[in-house]
């Protein structure tokens, strides 16, 4: 049986632990075994975002060494995550002969979930069941930090009864940013105000997404102007059976 | 708050700035995407130039070498300056003996008879970045600005708003009083009335000035040839007119050779205005006749940036694709971007916020703070630099030290508070235990704090309340609920279907006929075109209709005799009163709609209203790359691509600025059979 390893990310850990869930559900229906290491924690991006390289690094070499003792691909539900591992990483450790080339080992073994699904296993179908309109928020670093795309645009075409309809504007970015949300409030509420209305403009009530992260925002911008429409991480969409 | 800060929220409170800067970024978001869609290897392109910028950084001091050379042996004076106060220093020389070459001419020795000196000056940004204005002004010299969005923010005393469309904050309304005011015409929202308004007070500019300036698009190493590229044609002017012409060039600016150049062009305009050609491309090998040239290449700080980690930040080409895409500067036009010291930054934008602490230091680190690191900007970029990359750099405190001062500490620009959460952060994630201890800690916290519902309310001050919800610790985080033996374990299915198709499908060649293709390029601009197998008999004819009995014609263009028979006066002395030019083109483009231009027929293509090019059907060549081995062995060429024009208010294209209002193109297909 094929094992991976699952990166959970602090947000979804702390926050979200039923998207977590569903990424064990639908890979496990797969036939894949998944395996948690208990000594994760946070990937180190919001330092490193911030300009705290040093911090960064602290936290990337632990996450290096928790996955060091672990075997199999680590499949991550963040496109902003696996962006991090697979190139901030190497970025912090540019020019260190002990610390690049593990920096590099890590990238090399992982996937954005939907990525993982769809180029590694081959699967587009996942015989999910969701009974509504959906569309689709590219989260900024899947998109253009990772390039990944067509995989949950094909997986959640092929989610049976569903209707999924393009959000306008979908590439902009939501505002969420990490610690832009908190540095510059006032630049991350407009851009939050123009990804809600077009999410209205789409007629959609439900936003898929792939990153925690846009969906603490979107969903958190939702709730305080009391909007009816919902944000779900494209896992759980996808272990709707 | 910091005064940055207090900028955003001006620029995101100040509605009319904001309906000018939505309206500047849909039209060039997707003007671009459709002038990208003529290139379908765009990608391969993209990826070719970031090689040869690359290359060029890599090897910067040889192409430097040999593109000076090159130009000296073209006769063109070549200064280098260190810095912005000696670049000041050589143009004030250049000024000062021009001024006595003035006063000498005329005969004055009367000193009130004595008007300052006047340098038309064509959009520039590296003159932005030395303030070149407010130094020259400030010696008694006076500077016009010749590019109508520039001319407008000049007469406002404002800093340009975006580096290709410099009134990108104002609306129409805010122009039309403008001009009520400081030029006496009645007050008028018509954006051609106030074009043709800008056109004739200009006019009288370029007529008198005593030196034109004019920064530089691309340097080629290998010919020398100065690149520069405008739409309104006041590139053109200050550079054929006056009998001096500067040219300000940042350093890193070149391009190895004429074929570079042409991939190059064909990536630059359809990022800065969505054209596949700017109007007037302008190859500038030796000063023309009873010209000189002065070429100025400016250091100020490339060389500590080349050496430095944004390195990369030197493959620009200035095309303000990544400002058009930023959502950051889309709410701030380019005047919120200010340093510590509340000075505008010369260059605004995810570039600006790199090369400007880059290049000019600390005091502008904080802008690199105001991202989200979203990557449109990388996107966007034709010579695809890693623009979030090297926004985390400036962030992490590695710009070039300048004078030996120490280093950066990272996280400039941050609040105490998010630093010192992110430093406890970094702690806890580094110590699993204490982690999960904290993670208990904050459930309980927020469930305490809000007991009913998932989402609490914060404050505005942490940033986050401001406009969001923040949602509650899980009570059972993932780590706490993980039980393996939980998973449900089913049979694997297999879905197959895997659909990975990267490749990209080209266009398939287009067969077109090159003069049908050269026609419908053309005649989207707003040129026109006649096919002809006689071409002085139908531009006579032209002529005639038109009432016009006098032209400024290339010689050897049309058979003179028909001329005199038909009582068409011609000459080939420049004369700003003559409505019509006739010029012989060397060469049409297909693909863009192109004339290619030089030496004696740059006047008559650009002082009159309406400029004729006779071309002959066999000339047209596929695209611009194939055109430029006719360049090498002409002191000035220019493509022209269409009537001059301009978007520079309100992003509405208006038809006639500086150069021809109308091109008419007749094509001589008498060879063809």
């Amino acid at each position: 049986m094929t094992q991976v390893q699952l990166f959970v990310t602090c947000l979804v850990d702390s926050f979200f632990p039923k998207t977590g869930q569903a990424v064990v559900d639908v890979l496990s229906r797969l036939g894949i075994d998944v395996d948690f290491a208990r000594e994760q924690t946070c990937c180190g991006q919001p330092q490193f975002n911030a300009g705290l390289r040093k911090d960064a690094r602290a936290i990337a070499e632990h996450t290096i060494k928790v996955f060091e003792k672990t075997t199999g691909d680590i499949v991550t539900p963040s496109g902003s995550c696996a962006h991090m591992f697979r190139h901030n990483y190497t970025e912090l450790f540019e020019g260190d002969s002990n610390w690049h080339p593990r920096a590099k080992a890590l990238a090399a073994r992982t996937y954005e979930f939907t990525e993982y699904l769809v180029d590694k296993l081959g699967v587009t179908d996942v015989g999910a069941k969701w009974d509504g309109m959906l569309t689709y928020h590219p989260s900024c670093h899947t998109l253009r930090g990772i390039n990944v795309d067509k995989q949950p645009r094909a997986l959640l075409a092929n989610v049976q009864g569903s209707t999924l309809v393009e959000l306008p504007q979908a590439e902009e970015c939501c505002g969420f940013g990490g610690i832009m949300s908190v540095e510059h409030p006032e630049l991350s509420a407009e851009w939050l105000k123009r990804k809600i209305s077009n999410l209205e403009a789409s007629q959609s009530p439900t936003l898929v997404v792939t990153d925690a992260g846009c969906l603490m925002h979107i969903a958190g911008g939702l709730n305080r102007q009391k909007k009816s429409q919902r944000v779900m991480h494209i896992a759980e969409v996808l272990n709707q059976r | 708050m910091d005064t940055f800060r207090q900028r955003i929220r001006e620029s995101i409170e100040n509605e009319t700035l904001q309906i000018a800067l939505d309206n500047n970024t849909e039209r060039r978001l997707k003007g671009r995407a459709a002038a990208f869609e003529s290139i379908p290897d765009w990608r391969k392109r993209r990826q070719r130039a970031h090689a040869i910028r690359a290359d060029v950084i890599e090897h910067l001091d040889e192409y430097l070498a040999q593109f000076i050379a090159k130009n000296e042996e073209n006769g063109v004076i070549v200064h280098r300056a260190k810095d912005a106060a000696e670049a000041i220093q050589i143009i004030l020389g250049i000024a000062d003996s021009n001024v006595s070459r003035r006063w000498s001419e005329n005969n004055t020795d009367d000193r009130s008879r004595r008007t300052p000196l006047l340098i038309a000056k064509s959009k520039s940004m590296v003159s932005e970045e030395i303030e070149l204005n407010h130094k020259l002004e400030a010696e008694g010299i006076r500077v016009v600005e010749t590019d109508l969005g520039e001319y407008i923010v000049q007469l406002r005393h404002e800093r340009p708003s975006h580096i290709i469309t410099p009134a990108a904050h104002l609306r129409k309304e805010q122009v039309g009083e403008l001009f009520h005011e400081k030029l006496g015409i009645p007050y008028t929202t018509d954006i051609p009335t106030l074009t043709a308004t800008a056109r004739k007070v200009l006019r009288e500019i370029f007529l008198t000035a005593d030196i034109g300036f004019s920064g530089v698009n691309f340097g080629v190493a290998e010919t020398g040839t100065v690149c520069i590229i405008t739409n309104e044609g006041n590139g053109r002017m200050v550079t054929t007119i006056p009998p001096v012409h500067i040219a300000l060039m940042g350093m890193e600016r070149l391009v190895p050779n004429l074929e570079n150049l042409s991939l190059m062009l064909s990536l630059l305009p359809r990022s800065a205005t969505g054209q596949k050609l700017t109007v007037y491309t302008q190859l500038l090998n030796k000063p023309l006749e009873n010209q000189t040239r002065h070429l100025i290449i400016l250091d100020n700080g490339r060389m500590r940036l080349r050496n430095s980690p944004l390195k990369e930040s030197l493959y620009c080409i200035r095309c303000g694709a990544c400002l058009n895409a930023c959502p950051v500067f889309r709410e701030l036009s380019g005047h919120a971007y200010i340093g510590k010291d509340k000075s505008i930054a010369p260059y605004p934008g995810p570039i600006g916020s790199v090369i400007s602490p880059g290049l000019l230091g600390e005091n502008y680190v904080q802008l690199a703070q105001a991202s989200s690191l979203c990557g449109a900007c990388k996107d966007a970029c034709p010579v695809d630099i890693d623009l979030p990359k090297l926004l985390t750099r400036v962030r992490a405190g590695q710009i070039p030290t300048v004078d030996n001062r120490p280093q950066t500490v990272g996280g400039a620009g941050l609040t105490w508070s998010t630093r010192l959460g992110l430093q406890l952060y970094a702690r806890l994630a580094t110590h699993p235990k204490l982690y999960a201890a904290s993670q208990k800690f904050a459930a309980l916290g927020t469930h305490l704090l809000s007991p009913r519902s998932q989402w609490m309310r914060l404050p505005a001050i942490t940033g986050w309340g401001y406009s969001k919800d923040f949602p509650r610790f899980a009570g059972k985080t993932f780590r706490e609920q993980w039980n393996k033996n939980d998973v449900i374990l089913s049979e694997a299915k297999d879905l197959g279907n895997n659909d990975r198709d990267s490749s990209v499908a080209l266009l398939p060649q287009s067969d077109i006929n090159k003069v049908e293709q050269f026609t419908n390029e053309l005649t989207a601009l707003s040129g026109y075109v006649t096919l002809t197998k006689n071409p002085t008999q139908s531009i006579i004819e032209f002529l005639n209709a038109r009432g016009v009995n006098k032209i400024h014609l290339e010689p050897n263009t049309l058979k003179e005799s028909l001329l005199r028979k038909a009582n068409i006066e011609f000459t080939d002395t420049p004369d700003d009163k003559i409505l019509v030019g006739v010029t012989n083109a060397i060469c049409g483009l297909a693909d863009t709609g192109s004339v290619l231009e030089a030496d004696g027929a740059l006047h008559a293509s650009l002082l009159p209203e309406i400029h004729i090019a006779v071309l002959k059907s066999s000339n047209i060549l596929p695209s611009l790359s194939d055109a430029m081995k006719f360049v090498n062995d002409k002191s000035a060429a220019v493509f022209i691509t269409g009537p001059s024009r301009t978007a520079d208010i309100e992003m509405t294209l208006t038809i006639g600025v500086h150069g021809p209002k109308e091109i008419h193109v007749f094509v001589d297909d008498s060879n063809s059979g």
